[in-house]
């Protein structure tokens, strides 16, 4: 695989496979943005073949693999000859409904894959007139660069960096200025988070964690009241969380908070768990 | 015979389309929210659009929606 050094090299490869594709299947849903810093990062990789486009994303110590594939029997026969998968650490993610995803996942284990985890979204309505209660928020402010150390070590301590999309460094300082990342502090340390993600109408939440030794102190839920009351303009809240963790589901749904009907399936090549 | 207006409003019954001119700009559709849309033009116009058609630019708002559903062949 080559380094990819443009975004319109992606775009191309894209279209590409798209080009009189009878069964189009993808795993690469880039926003432009997000796109150009890992281009400018170097973080992607790129490997065009057969009307197929693969690339790999560096995270830590392992590759994130996203396809684009004229067909599923295409994408297999592509995924196999991935000199990478025999060498590196691989996960990739299959998002869309469970009905449709079944093709999808029985090529990605056949090439070697093997299930790891199992998201599903969840979705609540905004109600922008009704701004809620934010009892509890005096604890709660937002993250300054000096937080980035204690953040992406609580983050790293508390998700799965297979499963979850872990941010890196720039990403975290990037929303600590658009002022993403609410948390709470206790005697000089982190105690908890919530880091959110707004776009026009919708906002997601992609972490929210109490520090373990601050647990049971409602700094969890002072977070998320906090996050509501001051996303006055959001119409619809989502989020993704492991389906498993039935904590975790137990409490999103305490804030409204329901299934969508969208899944990420994660999966892993056999170095990863080895 | 339902209106996209109908269809978008059944994919997200929370916004209301008609008052944005740039739906991924306004959070109002995701890529996902793409993929369920193009599923439902097709069903609906009988029409199958292409995989070189499914970009942003095409779902970017009524207007752009309306040109590609044309192009396809559906009369508005």
């Amino acid at each position: 695989m080559a380094p990819v050094t443009t975004v319109s090299q992606v775009f191309a490869a894209i279209q590409g496979a798209k080009a009189g594709a009878s069964a189009f299947c993808t795993n690469f849903f880039p926003a432009q943005g997000k796109l150009q810093g890992w281009v400018d990062r170097a973080e992607l990789l790129g490997q065009f073949q057969d009307r197929s486009a693969f690339f790999l994303r560096k995270d830590r110590d392992f590759w994130h693999l996203y396809f684009c594939a004229p067909d599923v029997a295409t994408l297999r026969q592509g995924i196999e000859a991935l000199p990478n998968l025999k060498t590196q650490r691989v996960a990739v993610d299959l998002v869309g409904s469970e009905a449709v995803l079944g093709d999808l996942l029985n090529a990605l284990e056949l090439a070697g894959f093997r299930r790891y985890a199992r998201l599903i979204r969840l979705a609540r309505p905004g109600q922008p007139t009704q701004s809620q209660s934010s009892s509890g928020g005096e604890v709660v402010g937002y993250a300054d660069k000096s937080d980035c150390p204690a953040i992406i070590h609580l983050l790293e301590c508390s998700f799965d960096r297979y499963a979850d999309q872990l941010p890196t460094l720039d990403e975290i300082e990037a929303a600590i200025a658009a002022r993403q990342v609410l948390v709470v502090r206790q005697e000089g340390a982190l105690a908890a988070l919530l880091y959110f993600e707004s776009q026009g109408f919708t906002s997601t939440v992609r972490y929210w964690v109490v520090a373990e030794q601050f647990r049971a102190h409602r700094f969890g839920s002072a977070l998320m009241r906090h996050y509501f009351s001051a996303q006055g303009v959001i119409r619809r809240f989502i989020l993704w969380v492991t389906a498993d963790n039935e904590n975790a589901v137990m409490k999103y749904r305490h804030y409204g908070y329901v299934p969508d009907g969208l899944i990420d399936h994660v999966l892993v090549n056999e170095m990863t768990l080895q | 015979m339902k209106t996209l207006p109908e269809i978008l409003k059944e994919i997200r019954p929370e916004f209301d389309f008609s008052a944005s001119s740039d739906f991924m700009a306004d959070g109002m559709l995701d890529s996902f929210d793409m993929v369920t849309l193009v599923a439902a033009l097709d069903k609906t116009y009988g029409i199958s659009i292409q995989g070189t058609d499914i970009v942003p630019e095409n779902f970017k708002n009524l207007n752009t929606i309306e040109a590609l559903l044309r192009q396809c062949g559906v009369q508005l």
